[in-house]
């Protein structure tokens, strides 16, 4: 009776996660891709900006969790980097287009110099 | 009594299972997974899984991971979870491409920016080019004219001196004429008057030994000036005026030849009979006839 009351108890316990080490080395990881995101632009970027707070409302609730339900907290962990690195993508993408649109303008605009040159600046 | 509990409750807990097993089949995904999915059948055959194959691969993975969650914890929470993580891997893949793809344009782009600006700086040089050569042909014209102008001020400096040499000759041949004749300047030049009874003798017009001494004089210091001379010949109004034309002529025609004799080019100098004709005093005196009777030679100025 005593062994199944302890197998029961280590079950339950086993089912509460409490077993889960907390994810403290995760939560700096996430938080530290929230901050490569800032730096990246994602701010600045409406797309990105939603993602960037959504890994940050994540990374608020899993703090919360952690030492309670650390195997929560380190999902909801992963799902906040994952907000992270997309906003990050996302900025970087955006930054990348502007760039490219702002280089097809100078290029265009080469392009007519250079044919109104040929033409004796007519 | 407690064992069959036990055991019902066992048998109750696999019928359980077996009943939510056999509903399986006919489960509803999750919003999340079906969007993962979605957006990874995407990545993977857009242009993204050429571009960003390594985080595409990670989406897949990632979906793998949420597929197997969803078939053995389909209530967990994580599950979930798994579903957006996948969902957020292949839209970063999607990202990412995008990226790649929008820093190629900027490389092209700028590759035909720098292409045109090439295109540019070789019109900008032709141009220049055509604009050294016509400004060289400028500066060639411009030297040109800067040697013709150097070469006529040259000569005009040559013949202001040479002028200036004539001039003191001139004054010098003034100088030693007027030793033995009258000279006057007017405005046919410079005249040098020799009076008839120095010249010749009454009524004839051979010269006499010392008219052809100051003639001789007159000659050589005309000599080489290389200026038109006339000579006059003239008289009193004794006579027939036919008789004084032709002996004016004569006498002035003699002194002509004297002087070619001596030396004046003859297609120089010329002779004319003026007969009583431009009197210098009156007939009615014998010293006013004596003044009439006279050879005038003209010396031309020389047109510069």
């Amino acid at each position: 009776m005593r062994i199944a009351w302890i197998a029961c108890l280590a079950g339950f316990a086993l089912a509460c996660g409490s077993s889960f080490p907390p994810p403290n080395d995760e939560w700096s990881a996430a938080q530290a891709d929230v901050g490569r995101a800032e730096a990246g632009g994602a701010p600045g970027v409406p797309d990105a900006k939603l993602h960037l707070q959504l890994a940050q409302e994540d990374l608020a609730k899993s703090k919360q969790l952690i030492d309670q339900d650390n195997k929560r907290a380190a999902s909801l962990i992963a799902v906040a980097r994952a907000e992270a690195q997309l906003a990050l993508s996302l900025a970087k993408e955006q930054i990348a287009q502007d760039a490219a649109h702002t280089a097809q303008a100078a290029a265009q605009k080469a392009q007519a110099d250079a044919q109104k040159a040929a033409n004796g600046g007519k | 009594m407690r064992t069959p509990t036990v055991v019902s409750f066992v048998l109750a807990g696999l019928a359980g299972a077996f009943a939510l097993s056999a509903c399986g089949g006919e489960r509803i995904p999750p919003r999340a997974l079906v969007d993962a999915r979605n957006e990874y059948a995407r990545a993977k055959t857009g242009v993204t899984i050429q571009l960003d194959p390594t985080d595409v691969h990670e989406a897949d993975l990632a979906l793998q991971k949420a597929e197997s969650a969803w078939n053995d914890e389909p209530d967990a929470p994580d599950t979930i979870d798994l579903a957006v993580i996948a969902q957020r891997k292949a839209q970063i893949a999607e990202a990412e491409a995008a990226a790649m793809q929008a820093q190629k344009d900027t490389e092209a782009a700028k590759a035909a920016q720098a292409q045109a600006m090439q295109a540019q700086l070789l019109a900008a040089r032709g141009q220049l080019d055509a604009a050294h050569q016509m400004l060289n042909q400028t500066q060639s014209a411009l030297d040109q004219t800067k040697t013709q102008l150097q070469m006529t001020a040259q000569q005009a400096e040559e013949q202001k001196k040479q002028l200036a040499d004539l001039e003191a000759k001139l004054k010098d041949a003034r100088d030693t004429i007027a030793k033995i004749a009258a000279v006057k300047d007017d405005s046919r030049g410079m005249v040098i008057t020799l009076q008839g009874e120095v010249l010749f003798e009454t009524g004839k017009w051979d010269l006499k030994p010392a008219a052809m001494a100051k003639l001789d004089i007159i000659a050589q210091t005309l000599m080489g000036k290389e200026q038109s001379m006339v000579v006059y010949g003239y008289t009193d109004n004794v006579g027939t005026r036919d008789r004084n034309m032709e002996l004016s002529q004569k006498r002035a025609q003699a002194v002509r030849d004297y002087l070619v004799s001596k030396g004046i080019p003859a297609d120089l100098i010329t002779a004319q009979g003026k007969g009583p004709d431009d009197p210098v005093a009156e007939n009615t005196s014998v010293e006013g006839r004596a003044q009439n009777r006279r050879v005038e030679i003209v010396v031309q100025p020389k047109k510069s």
